[in-house]
């Protein structure tokens, strides 16, 4: 198992470089410069240019990318002209945001998607059964945008059970009981929205999983014991079947980043996914810059850690 | 020599003709009542839009009428007008052509550069395909909408071809992953080996063996990637990132409904698209899953 | 001056390990084998699975990476070989195990056949159908059959399209690997026989390399006996039958089956003794790690793999 993780982590850092690769060159690609924002249109050209001199924007590129490297590390992503303030701060509130929301899909996902597996599986091509597949595979073929829309539109305008915009209820003071209330009222129709419609791969995983173990021989033998079958689900075929679905999550978060700047822009929710859209209309490209690696980087975390969580679940997968 | 090939005979007798790949296929969709009626929707609906789009004015439609601003649906507009007093129709039917226009061209590039790459990957294996599966998973890795958004905000004279060579180049490693697998385990059949040693050249016997050993598994990947794709371009497009504004698709009209008053009180503008998307998206999900029963024995119904 | 003639061949696959993927360990699936073929003759591989007898005829053909040593094809180094189109793979062609995986399923009997033809002679269409034909023909399928599929024939009728596909080229040598094997008893023995007369017919060499001794003594002038990589004893069909030397080749040969049901105790009775000195003197003839000892000839062509002091 170390060994795996240790080569694992090892694969993850080209990975990273390119990254970093690419998000630089994507910074130098985009107009404008972090000066054409920060400086008075009356300032004299030529002080822009010395500036820019002093600044190194003339520098070989490798020197740049080291310096800008050099930045990253120290926690320095530049500051949004627009907002005025460093990105790492911007960020900072508006990833608690993301995260709580990312938490709650996750946690939804699997509050409607294993025990609708569990049910499939076990009473497999019954009426049940193609009921529950039916719904997922709806689920499946919907894009995330137009349920999230149209989940808006009932529960949020037409029903009038939820809101429709914002993290939480305006006037509220942080720390009190009522403000926390607020947050999770916020967040249920958007995780919801999103939860809904991604259950498609948990609950086929697990319905072909469990009627794979059905027909296996350790499972008649604990049925020809005498175990009852409720005893044989719950401690041979679950044991087995839910323990990979647990590592997954860590793959999901691409499908969640992915998820969260649809659900956040159309639940006017202020997260991340939203910064990076205001950010790329309001062309604040320090932010934009600083999203995309913030996503980046917790993608390529996240399947690392579902990678290792695997591989120690499924040895079979480290000799991949 | 001659009771041999009396024996010859006799055996050819027992031996019956499996059907062919299409009757398989046919069969198989015809036996899926939805299926069916999925491809039967998919046919009309891209003769419709493809055939009235040559006769409708794209100027003519996307021209904005100030005296006809959010016109409820009605005897001049069937599915009323927008904000710019344009005939909600005729966008559909422009952004429904549109949105399958490139769709298509996604699928089919990214099933291009996906099945190139997994073949060699999986073909010759060792280091090669090591490298190339590192290159993958880095590409695989990324969070796709969020990357395609970037370079779609960032590109230089951005039109629909480079819209859509973005989408491509995030969009090709599920199916290169899919073909590489089935490769590694294609080329360790004799019938490769046999094509070595008469001499075929590798590249001749990967998309000359290879290939039309796994063109089924090929087809029904590209077909449910389409589905994926026209979901994929009417987000971006929804989210303002996809076809430029001039263009309409069906995410367009969605995005219209980003404005808390249309959705609540205007939806002859947004309802029609969300439909057609998802039935779009539906049927060929529907026929891409017959597809892939046809070519799965184990799967088969009929 | 051999025909085809292999000198010290080594075929080690590496194991992977470790955090950089790094090769820690080799399997030695061929460790160090010599012997010739002559012209004309049929030369038979033998050995358990696993015992590399395989390998050592993907080998020859280019078909796994040669570790060690060298192969000699009339007088010409051909080892490790691999470019396409190279005379030797007009010269030496392979029948494959499996009839099923060996037939591109869908190409058609014409496209099977002829796919050597078009990689190294400029047919028109119709001499390749002609050609086609004949192979057919030759190999006792009715040429009308060049139109259909793999799967439209049976196990055994689709070993002679393989064999109509090796001898297309008019090649030299042949490497036959379990040609038989998975195909019905009934089907083998009529495979057999043809493959015989085609040999005469087209002047062919076969390298014969299968676990089933029956099908050996049937076939083969010239035996290898295989084990764990390397050989253990080499002789004609003859001295490998009659007089085994190596416990290994003595048990094997024990083990062929019998048809007459009188001799039925008596062979038991033998093999018991056979197998009860074969755990005895294991050790006197294998050494430390299981391997076979180097051969050494105790005549002009009966070569055994005796322990060094005798």
């Amino acid at each position: 198992m170390w060994k795996f993780s240790l080569r694992r982590i090892l694969i993850m850092i080209p990975q990273l470089f390119v990254l970093s690769v690419l998000l630089f060159v994507l910074a130098k690609m985009m107009p404008g410069d972090a000066l054409s924002g920060m400086i008075d249109p009356n300032v004299d050209p030529e002080r822009i240019e010395e500036l820019r001199n002093q600044l190194g924007f003339y520098d070989p590129w490798h020197v740049q990318y080291a310096s800008w490297v050099g930045d990253l590390l120290k926690g320095d992503l530049g500051t949004s002209f627009r907002f005025k303030m460093p990105v790492t701060e911007l960020m900072g509130q508006r990833i608690v945001n993301s995260f709580w929301l990312s938490l709650a899909t996750l946690i939804l996902t699997y509050l409607i998607a294993i025990p609708l597996g569990i049910t499939s599986g076990r009473f497999n091509d019954t009426l049940r059964d193609q009921l529950i597949t039916g719904y997922s595979y709806v689920g499946f073929a919907t894009p995330l945008f137009i349920f999230a829309l149209v989940m808006l539109w009932l529960f949020g305008f037409h029903l009038q059970w939820f809101p429709t915009s914002g993290s939480v209820a305006p006037g509220s003071v942080p720390g009190t009981f009522e403000y926390v209330m607020s947050k999770l009222y916020h967040l249920l129709l958007p995780a919801l929205s999103m939860a809904l419609i991604s259950t498609y791969s948990t609950i086929q995983y697990l319905r072909n999983e469990i009627v794979d173990t059905k027909q296996k021989d350790f499972i008649l033998m604990a049925r020809s014991k005498g175990a009852s079958e409720s005893r044989v689900y719950n401690r041979h075929i679950f044991r087995n079947s839910l323990l990979p679905i647990a590592a997954f999550f860590g793959y999901e978060i691409t499908l969640l980043i992915g998820g969260s700047i649809f659900i956040e822009n159309i639940f006017g929710y202020p997260g991340m996914g939203q910064l990076l859209l205001e950010s790329i209309s309001q062309r604040d490209y320090s932010v934009v810059v600083g999203t995309t690696l913030l996503f980046g980087i917790a993608s390529i975390l996240g399947a690392l850690l579902s990678d290792i969580i695997l591989s120690i679940i499924d040895p079979r997968i480290r000799i991949k | 020599m001659e009771a041999n090939s009396a024996n010859v005979e006799l055996q050819s007798k027992t031996v019956t003709k499996t059907p062919s790949g299409f009757s398989v296929v046919w069969r198989e969709i015809v036996r899926d009542k939805l299926a069916l009626l999925s491809l039967i929707f998919l046919v009309g609906i891209s003769a419709f839009v493809y055939g009235t789009a040559i006769v409708l004015d794209q100027e003519e439609i996307v021209k904005v009428d100030l005296f006809a601003i959010y016109e409820a649906p009605g005897e001049e507009y069937i599915l009323g007008t927008d904000y710019g007093g344009r005939d909600i129709f005729g966008q559909l039917i422009i952004g429904t052509r549109n949105s399958l226009s490139i769709a298509i061209l996604v699928t089919v590039m990214t099933g291009f550069i996906g099945v190139v790459f997994g073949l060699v990957a999986g073909f010759f294996g060792g280091h090669i395909d090591n490298i190339m599966m590192r290159v993958l998973d880095f590409f695989n890795v990324l969070p796709f909408m969020m990357i395609v958004i970037v370079f779609v905000a960032i590109v230089p004279k951005y039109s629909v071809w480079t819209f859509s060579l973005i989408m491509t180049a995030f969009l090709w490693m599920g199916i290169a992953r899919l073909i590489r697998s089935r490769a590694l385990q294609e080329k360790e059949l004799d019938y490769i080996h046999a094509a070595k040693t008469l001499g075929t050249s590798n590249i001749k016997i990967i998309f000359k063996h290879v290939l039309p050993n796994i063109s089924s598994l090929v087809i029904v990947t590209m077909t449910l990637n389409l589905a994926a794709n026209i979901g994929l371009e009417s987000g971006l497009s929804f989210l303002g990132f996809g076809f430029p504004e001039s263009t309409p698709s069906l995410g367009t009209l969605l995005s219209y409904a980003t404005n808390p008053q249309t959705l609540e009180y205007r939806w002859w503008i947004w309802v029609p698209a969300s439909v057609m998307i998802l039935l779009l998206m539906l049927a060929v999900n529907n026929v891409g899953t017959a597809l892939r029963r046809a070519t799965d024995a184990r799967q088969r119904r009929g | 001056m051999g025909f085809l003639k292999v000198e010290d061949l080594k075929v080690h696959f590496p194991i992977k390990g470790g955090i950089f993927g790094r090769t820690v360990d080799h399997v030695k699936a061929v460790d160090g084998v010599s012997f010739s073929l002559e012209k004309g003759k049929t030369y038979g591989l033998v050995g358990e699975s696993g015992s590399g007898k395989s390998t050592t005829g993907r080998a020859i053909i280019g078909l796994n990476h040669i570790t060690g040593g060298n192969v000699f094809f009339e007088d010409k180094e051909i080892t490790g070989v691999r470019k396409a189109k190279s005379d030797i793979r007009k010269d030496i062609q392979m029948i494959f195990q499996d009839p099923y995986s060996s037939l591109n399923p869908k190409k058609r009997v014409l496209d099977i056949v002829a796919e050597p033809l078009r990689n190294f002679e400029n047919l028109s269409r119709k001499e390749e159908r002609v050609r086609v034909q004949e192979l057919l023909e030759l190999v006792g399928l009715s040429p009308e059959s060049i139109l259909k599929y793999p799967h439209e024939f049976s196990g055994g009728q689709r070993q002679r399209i393989g064999v109509a596909r090796a001898v297309a080229l008019k090649p030299k040598l042949i490497i036959a690997d379990e040609p038989v094997s998975a195909l019905d008893v009934s089907v083998q023995a009529q495979v057999l026989n043809f493959m015989n007369e085609i040999q005469k017919e087209l002047d062919l060499t076969y390298m014969f390399i299968s676990h089933d001794l029956g099908v050996i003594k049937h076939m083969c002038d010239q035996i290898g006996i295989m084990y764990k990589g390397r050989f253990v004893e080499e002789g004609t069909a003859t001295e490998i039958f009659e007089n085994p030397q190596h416990i290994y080749t003595k048990r094997l040969v024990a083990a062929i089956p019998d048809i007459d049901p009188r001799k039925r105790e008596e062979m038991k009775k033998f093999r018991a003794e056979v197998n009860t000195e074969y755990e005895q003197a294991y050790n006197d003839y294998f050494n430390e790690e299981g391997l076979a000892y180097s051969l050494k000839p105790i005549s002009e062509t009966h070569l055994v793999a005796l322990p060094e002091k005798g």
